[in-house]
């Protein structure tokens, strides 16, 4: 349980870069690269099956089908391999949140559509929820930082862009906090494949930080009507 | 709040029992080890982390042999378990004394949150054991989180009253667990357990605006 010192992914999240890159520098070869995604994929699927706290090397080697020797090449401990990990999965929700709407889309529609696209890609593939909300909060509850840093700002520059000013109704660090404790319970139920049913939740707390409650609840009906029928029970 | 004994070495002195024959009942004697062995986990586990915590460590702080620890619970996580759901029962109690009643809606909810502020902040080594520790003690940490994260929602719910809105989000309930947790883990994560009844205006806000709108949350928040 690391509670002090700077982690890596700490510090590369505070300076200017946002994601920590799951690649290896360019004069490692191919087979390289693919070890070392193979090692991140196989620390994510265990940490999806077991939690972080009771993955072990030799979970992440049997997984990936590496040897020791190749495990400790890529990284220097299981901590970092599990820093890499978070800060690929940050790096690839902020591709599909990035690339879910269009520029003419209202911050609004723009930010339910992102919220959209992100949760739907968690469903797909769990183990990332589990790996953000779950096991990164246990091993450095400062992680949050992180996430705020990679979305807060391009929430609120969506908000200026279309008045020229983003004035918040609620402070969004909080909005974060506790779209990661609904995400960590539908985990902790066993139905992390049925995070969609937690969308309007999710649109209402990404809208409101700076659209304001009724902005949001507009938007979370939107969201709710646009998922499958196990959310209709819960409309009004 | 929290445990039956506190963790005071006053309290542990007290509780120590004299060494050999004392001529108390065998079951008083095994309740007041267990009852000490549930506050040690609490301080041993806030000060050093569940992961570094040894069933030494537990026994060292609580004062009791290792053969009695092992009649009393299975291990380290067994003796964590019983005092977290110690804790939470707790911590429903003083919810509900707050919640449930006759008064407004609103009014009840503002009561039952300064009384969660209270309790997390009172006692800063249960609020870290509770919340923050619980999540690093691997799979089993997921069907605690939630059986006490649906305790919390049942509660809200049942004491509701008649004068509960109408929530226009299916799970706003669960929002609103989510929020409080949310926010309070992290002060404690930051080491600000102490002061979080300070936040009771600025959390009223955000608990209410998803039932009742920004304008009745904020009048609420300043009541």
């Amino acid at each position: 349980m690391a509670r002090v010192g700077q982690s890596a992914l700490m510090q590369k999240h505070q300076s200017s870069e946002m994601a920590a890159s799951v690649l290896p520098p360019a004069s490692l070869d191919l087979e390289a690269s693919d070890q070392r995604r193979r090692i991140v994929d196989a620390m994510i699927d265990s940490c999806a099956e077991k939690t972080y706290a009771a993955t072990t090397i030799t979970d992440i080697v049997a997984r990936a089908r590496i040897s020791r020797t190749t495990f400790y090449k890529q990284f220097d401990d299981k901590r970092a391999c599990f820093e890499a990990a978070v800060g690929h999965c940050i790096e690839q929700l902020q591709e599909v949140a990035a690339s879910s709407h269009a520029t003419e889309d209202s911050p609004p529609d723009a930010v339910r559509k992102a919220t959209a696209a992100v949760i739907g890609a968690l469903a797909e593939r769990p183990g990332l929820a589990q790996l953000l909300t779950g096991d990164a909060i246990a091993v450095d509850p400062r992680v949050i930082e992180c996430y705020r840093k990679a979305t807060i700002p391009a929430l609120q520059g969506l908000w200026s862009r279309s008045d020229g000013s983003a004035q918040a109704h609620s402070d969004p660090r909080l909005a974060f906090g506790k779209a990661q404790v609904l995400i960590l319970n539908q985990i902790a139920i066993g139905k992390a494949d049925r995070l969609p049913e937690l969308l309007p939740e999710l649109v209402y707390l990404a809208v409101s930080p700076f659209g304001g409650h009724e902005a949001a609840l507009h938007q979370a009906q939107l969201a709710g009507e646009s998922t499958t029928s196990h959310v209709a029970s819960g409309e009004r | 709040m929290s445990l039956p004994v506190s963790d005071s070495p006053e309290d542990l002195r007290r509780w120590r029992l004299p060494r050999g024959r004392h001529g108390l009942p065998r079951e008083l004697v095994e309740r007041s080890q267990r009852e000490r062995l549930l506050a040690a986990v609490v301080k041993v586990t806030a000060d050093k982390g569940y992961e570094s915590t040894t069933v030494s460590d537990i026994l060292g702080e609580a004062g009791v042999g290792r053969e009695s620890f092992y009649e009393l619970f299975d291990d380290k996580l067994d003796c964590m378990l019983a005092a977290h759901n110690i804790l939470v029962d707790n911590l429903e109690e003083k919810v509900r004394e707050t919640y449930f009643g006759d008064d407004p809606w609103t009014e009840r909810m503002r009561r039952a949150l300064s009384a969660t502020l209270v309790w997390f902040s009172s006692d800063p080594d249960a609020a870290r054991f509770t919340l923050v520790e619980l999540s690093t003690v691997g799979p089993a940490f997921r069907p605690v989180f939630q059986a006490a994260y649906a305790r919390a929602i049942a509660l809200l719910e049942e004491g509701g009253g008649e004068d509960a809105p109408e929530p226009e989000l299916a799970q706003a309930y669960s929002l609103a667990v989510g929020t409080i947790l949310a926010r309070i883990y992290e002060e404690i994560v930051l080491g600000r357990a102490a002061q979080l009844p300070r936040l009771l205006p600025d959390l009223t806000y955000e608990l209410l605006v998803p039932f009742v709108g920004e304008e009745r949350a904020r009048a609420a928040a300043e009541a």
